[in-house]
């Protein structure tokens, strides 16, 4: 202690410095010392070590004796250190006394308890919970003026004065000597060598015009810039600018008050959150009371950049909107008025069958036709009355029936399973009937040709039960088709690729029998394929087999094929040829009808896609210039089909009428159609067991 | 031997580049091409207006953007693309300066910036003042647009940008105010949208309304403010040359107490207003005093005329043979602009309009400008205070209004731009204060094409017809006669059904007639009850609706057949393009539809 008050006393003592800045040096040394000395000297008169002789001599001792630092309290109790406090939040102490004992935490007050007690105490306001010591202080008066001052700003000490008057300790009267003994240098007096080059510089640059002083002169900005218009339509040589497109123009939703029709229910609002992204409307109408209630659109500035960025980043393409009207798009068709007669209206209905009715074949003369269904009978209907003349039971479900093109000849083929039947319809008269039953009389003695061109394994029976022939076939029989001369006839037997035979498919496939001699043959030539129907031609001796794909034309003179026709379908389903043997339409399953004009090209003339469903049969009229096609969507279509004996002319096709009256059953609608021989009428045979007349 | 492996696009060496491999280049082939970086390159492409375009053949793939090799070549000769280097390298020497902590460089370099000057380009991508006119939609709408935004800092948007495009916007505004060139105005959730016609063309702009504007973080404000660059150049351009031929000096000085005010508009219609007045003036007293000049004066007038021809031989292309029709077809056409203009000029004479507070002001002042009314505001620099007797209209936007004048009537704003859509003076019944008004309607929609008419345009047309003095016959069910395909289709076919359904129809036909003329004459005489009419239709109508119910199945099937049938013969191409067309029939069918169900549900709640 005493050595440190000499030295402030020495300190004290005014030196003899010959330097300013030592001197202030000295000052602020000093300064630091005394704030020390202050603390040092409190702590002693706190240990209660008196020093009178001290205190009253200098000002410092005095603002010593009433400081209030932090040391010269007591020590906090609490001795963990500085820890955050919680550490200890959910232990039962506080921490360790000095001793390393445990302090334990106070109990907690009631709430309203202690809210009552510092209501009712007047000295609440300076009361502070020291949460390291866990105690309640109560600030003594000094101590809250104290905070008062830290708060303004202030020294924190009321007694210390920020602005005392300076008390210079150097002493100036007895210095004899200069700071510095140097001589004054020369280069206080000659001016700068270095500054005048750089004036140089700036003078060299202005006279040069690379400084500028006077501010650019302002030009007005804007001038006539469209001023001579007509020497301004030189071409700019440049690639043709393409304006961009204006954005589109609000409709009546984007009004601040719509109609109320515009405005989406909630529901509909809400079907919008089930929406694509894309799809959804990205702005939803609302109705806005008056003009005032108007929000900020919020993607006003969303939009404009989106404009922007559709102006500099969009490629721009010039397209030609051509505005069509769909009408003159459809094709100038004759009226259908000068295309009549044809079949229009039901005028009769065929009863009787219990299943549904498979086949249909007309009479020669047109006076009967026979019908064959799935529920194992063949039966013969009176054309314009309805009546149904015969029945016979075949047992199975009948596949197809076909008379006889010879009118003198009343003679029914019937497919059904693995048989053909020929049967006599009994019709004519006597002669006609012996003639008949010459026919159909089958020798025992039938001795099969050994030639490779006759299928052995067939065999022609009589038999008695209907009264004509049975042709046992391997396979089940899809079709039968006569010769126009009514000697010939062929059936075909699909090949049924699953199950495979000794007998290679192909060529048995289709068997050509002769009812005079009571043969049968193959073809005399490959079939490329598996055939699906076949068919003769109406005047010459060509031969149709159709694949499920192509249709093969044969010579059956020349026995070789002639024509490949490509149908580009899917599946043939039925064919039928033109009478007049140069045209031909083919129908699919996949409900498409081809026409095919065989002198022009082996492509389709036309494809006409009327059905949805399957197409299961199509006919042409013999006299007429009409074809039908009959599907299993339950409508059959009428077709005016003009071939011209004019090569350069195409055949004209004009779509008539759809017939409808058929209900579809098990997914079958029409199962067939045909003609009537002289008159424009058309049967068709239905699913639902009916067989109905269209009339013109 | 090397084995020449052929690629996609093998090109035997020696041989040129051809087709669309020679012809396009991609973004990043072009922007190697100009060395520069891409920034630039967009601000270059935007500037010049240059665009992406698609070639047939995308040589480099699918996911490249390509550019013609002529319009990068000429964005290569563009001399701006020498000035942002400069400019460039001058930022480079500030840099340097500041760097080295040479202030005074600095500031000496920062006075003198060279800048970019887009009048070149603005001259070579509307060579004709009609192109530029044609293109400033979106011009106006992005100048307004940005005239409402608040200047931030940080996004580069500065208060003097956003007071010039203020500027800008209220010069046009005024000139199209002051010529009576604004046709149409429709208030949207989006803003206000202004259609003017202006030389013959209609400008569409989008103003936003007068409310704090959301600034999304989402957006390139970079590409905007470039775009804004050349906007703002062009309609300087264009508000000059319009200025300059109705004789006024361009950049208008405004009174500044008004500027101040924020009534700019006003200001600038009234620095027009008297600019053209004093030059009219002045013109009238120099023809006066040069009597002696007139020889040269026709000699003068006579070259004129010869340019004045030339240029319209130009406008026109040369080889088309009726080139003369055209011309006089086009003098037509500007003699019936005038009458328009004269229309707009009269539908609000002898109006005096006072606006609230709470209404838009600047949306008001410019429109009722535009069709001659007189206006005033609450507030300072105000033509006339409200007190004013001679006031008509007061447009107020608030629930109820406090003090009510006798003289005046008090609408809401709305009835103003239904009016002016409307070209008539509409009645006030519906726009009273406090109450709903009539749904506000699109004047951008042709109704008749869109095949809806709200009900609400149908009333305005028959008030436009009562105004015209004239019995309009009734031409949506005449139209209806001969559009109906199904009708025309089945003529053919059955005549019976076609008989009965024609007697129907004229029946119908009649009875409505009738109805719809005494409608129109209790219009007329002021008795204002749509649902009363509606009333005696709905009487009218079952019997008729039951006949017809008979006899429509079977037609509709044998339409249907019709339909098919050709549809058979067509070939797949046309049937394809007939599908088309049909199923965007349909598209629109269905929202008619939807609308009408909206309509009826709307009508029922109403009822219960």
């Amino acid at each position: 202690m005493e050595l440190l008050k000499n030295r402030l006393v020495r300190l004290n003592q005014p030196t003899q410095p010959n330097h300013i800045q030592t001197k202030f040096m000295l000052q602020t040394n000093s300064i630091c010392l005394i704030d020390h000395l202050q603390e040092e000297l409190c702590t002693d008169n706190d240990n209660g070590v008196e020093d009178g002789g001290q205190s009253g001599d200098s000002k410092s001792d005095q603002v010593a004796e009433e400081s209030d630092s932090s040391e010269d309290e007591v020590a906090p109790r609490n001795t963990v250190g500085d820890v955050p406090l919680e550490w200890y939040r959910d232990e039962k102490h506080i921490g360790y006394d000095i001793t390393g004992k445990k302090i334990t935490k106070k109990d907690r007050q009631d709430k309203l308890v202690s809210f009552l007690e510092s209501a009712d105490d007047s000295k609440n306001w300076r009361k502070i919970y020291d949460e390291y010591n866990d105690e309640e202080i109560e600030l003594t008066k000094e101590e809250t003026k104290l905070i008062c001052r830290l708060a303004q700003g202030k020294a924190p000490h009321a007694d210390f004065d920020p602005y005392a008057p300076y008390v210079d300790w150097f002493e100036w009267e007895d210095a004899k000597h200069p700071l510095s003994n140097a001589p004054e240098p020369k280069r206080r007096f000659i001016p700068s060598k270095w500054e005048a080059k750089k004036v140089v510089k700036y003078v060299r640059a202005i006279r040069k015009g690379l400084i500028k002083f006077d501010k650019p002169k302002e030009e007005p900005r804007f001038y006539l810039l469209w001023g001579d218009e007509s020497s301004s339509v030189e071409k700019t040589g440049h690639l043709s600018y393409i304006p961009a497109p204006k954005s589109k123009l609000p409709g009546h939703e984007e009004s601040y008050n719509p109609s109320p029709e515009y405005i989406p229910t909630q529901e509909e609002i809400n079907s919008y959150q089930l929406m694509d992204e894309e799809d959804r409307p990205n702005f939803i109408p609302q109705r806005y009371a008056s003009l005032r209630s108007i929000p900020a659109y919020e993607n006003a500035v969303k939009d404009s950049f989106e404009r922007c960025l559709d102006l500099y980043l969009c490629p721009r393409v010039r397209k030609k909107r051509i505005n069509i009207n769909p009408e003159s798009l459809k094709p100038k068709l004759p009226s259908r008025k000068d295309l009549r007669p044809y079949p229009m209206t039901c005028y009769l209905e065929y009863r009787g069958h219990k299943g549904a009715v498979v086949s249909i074949s007309t009479e020669a003369s047109g006076q009967w036709i026979a019908s064959g269904s799935t529920d194992g009978t063949v039966r013969i209907w009176e054309v314009e009355t309805g009546r149904c003349l015969k029945m016979w039971e075949v047992g199975e479900a009948v596949q197809y029936v076909a008379w006889n093109p010879l009118s003198e000849l009343p003679i029914l083929a019937v497919s059904a399973g693995q048989d053909v039947f020929l049967m006599n319809s009994g019709l004519g008269n006597e002669e006609v009937q012996r003639k008949i039953k010459d026919l159909m009389r089958v020798e025992k003695s039938f001795a099969p040709d050994d030639s490779g061109n006759v299928a052995s394994d067939l065999s022609w029976l009589q038999d008695d039960e209907h009264g004509g022939i049975r042709l046992r076939h391997f396979r089940t029989v899809t079709s039968v088709e006569w010769h126009r001369k009514g000697d010939y006839f062929s059936t075909v037997m699909p090949a049924d690729i699953l199950v495979p035979h000794k007998i290679p498919i192909a060529l048995f496939s289709i068997l050509i029998h002769r009812l005079s001699d009571k043969l049968t043959q193959k073809l005399p030539f490959k079939l490329h394929g598996l055939p699906v129907v076949s068919t003769f031609h109406p005047t010459r001796s060509i031969f149709f087999a159709s694949t499920k794909k192509n249709v093969r034309v044969y010579d059956l003179l020349k026995k070789k094929m002639i024509k490949k026709l490509e149908t580009g379908l899917r599946e043939i389903s039925s064919v039928a040829v033109h009478p007049g043997g140069d045209n031909m339409i083919v129908g699919s399953k996949e409900g498409k009808l081809c026409w095919f004009d065989m002198d022009l090209s082996s492509k389709p003339y036309r494809v006409l896609k009327c059905h949805p469903k399957d197409i299961t049969s199509v006919a042409f009229h013999r006299s007429y210039p009409l074809f039908a096609s009959s599907s299993d969507d339950g409508t059959a279509y009428i077709f005016h089909g003009m071939v011209y004996s004019d090569l350069n002319q195409n055949p004209l096709i004009v779509p008539l009428e759809i017939l409808r009256g058929h209900t579809s059953a098990n997914g079958r609608g029409v199962t067939d159609c045909k003609f009537h021989p002289r008159q424009p009428w058309l049967f068709t045979a239905g699913a639902d067991s009916l067989i109905k007349l269209y009339c013109h | 031997m090397a084995r020449v492996t052929k690629h996609k696009h093998y090109r035997p060496p020696g041989k040129k580049k051809e087709g669309n491999a020679a012809r396009y280049m991609t973004r990043s082939q072009a922007v190697k091409q100009l060395q520069v970086n891409l920034p630039l390159f967009r601000r270059l492409c935007i500037l010049k207006g240059i665009f992406p375009r698609e070639p047939k053949k995308k040589v480099k793939g699918n996911n490249h953007t390509y550019y013609h090799v002529k319009d990068i070549a000429f964005l290569q000769h563009e001399p701006l693309l020498e000035k942002y280097r400069e400019i460039s390298s001058y930022q480079k020497k500030i840099k340097k300066a500041l760097a080295k902590k040479d202030e005074d460089l600095a500031n000496r370099l920062r006075t003198r910036e060279p800048t970019a000057k887009l009048d070149n380009l603005v001259r070579e991508r509307y060579p004709k003042f009609v192109d530029a006119l044609r293109d400033l939609d979106d011009c106006l709408s992005m100048i307004s647009l940005f005239a409402a935004l608040p200047a931030e800092q940080r996004l580069k948007i500065n208060v003097e940008l956003v007071h010039k495009c203020r500027r800008l916007i209220h010069e046009w505004q005024a000139y199209v105010a002051r010529t009576h060139k604004l046709r149409k105005v429709f208030v949207s959730v989006k803003g206000i949208y202004y259609q003017a016609e202006v030389e013959g063309q209609k400008i569409t702009w989008l103003t936003p309304h007068a409310i704090q504007q959301i600034l999304p973080d989402d957006v390139n404000y970079s590409v905007m403010l470039t775009f804004l660059q050349f906007y703002e150049t062009l309609l300087g351009f264009v508000n000059y040359r319009l200025y300059h031929f109705i004789n006024v000096k361009y950049p208008p000085i405004l009174d500044p107490r008004l500027e101040a005010l924020a009534s700019e508009l006003y200001a600038a219609t009234r620095y027009i207003d008297a600019n053209s007045r004093a030059l009219v003036q002045h013109n009238d007293s120099i023809s006066s005093i040069s009597d002696l000049d007139k020889a040269q004066q026709g000699g003068t007038h006579h070259q004129e005329s010869e340019l004045r021809l030339a240029q319209l031989q130009h406008q026109l292309p040369s080889n088309e043979p009726g080139a003369l029709m055209h011309l006089i077809e086009d003098n037509n056409g500007e003699n019936e602009d005038d009458q328009d203009t004269k229309e707009c000029k009269k539908l609000f004479k002898d109006m005096k309009f006072f606006l609230s507070r709470e209404v838009p002001r600047e949306s008001l002042l410019f429109v009722i400008f535009a069709f001659g009314g007189a206006v005033s505001w609450d507030g300072d620099g105000a033509p006339f205070k409200e007190v004013d007797q001679s006031i008509t209209h007061q447009i107020v936007d608030r629930p109820t209004q406090g003090h009510k004048y006798l003289s005046r009537e008090y609408i809401q704003p709305q009835w103003i731009y239904d009016c002016v859509n409307a070209r008539i003076i509409l009645p006030t019944d519906c726009y009273i204060v406090g109450r709903i008004p009539p749904p506000h309607l699109s004047p951008f929609v042709d109704n008749e094409a869109e095949g809806y008419v709200p009900d609400y345009a149908e009333t305005i047309k028959r008030w436009q017809a009562a105004a015209r003095n004239e019995v309009l016959p009734m031409p949506s069910l005449g139209k209806e006669d001969l559009d109906d395909p199904q009708n025309l289709l089945v003529e053919g076919y059955i005549n019976r059904a076609e008989a009965i359904e024609a007697a129907e129809r004229k029946r119908k036909m009649e009875s409505l007639e009738k109805q719809y003329h005494e409608e129109l004459k209790m219009e007329l005489q002021g008795v204002n009850n749509p649902s009363l009419a509606s009333k005696k239709t709905k009487t009218t109508s079952p019997e008729n609706e039951e006949a017809k119910e008979e006899s429509i199945p079977d037609i509709q099937q044998i339409a249907d057949d019709a339909e098919k049938m050709t549809k058979v013969l067509m070939s797949r191409k046309k049937l394809g393009l007939y599908e088309a067309i049909e199923k965007n029939k349909q598209r629109k069918k269905t929202h008619v539809n939807k609308l009408k169900e909206r309509k009826k549900l709307h009508e029922t709640q109403k009822s219960a």
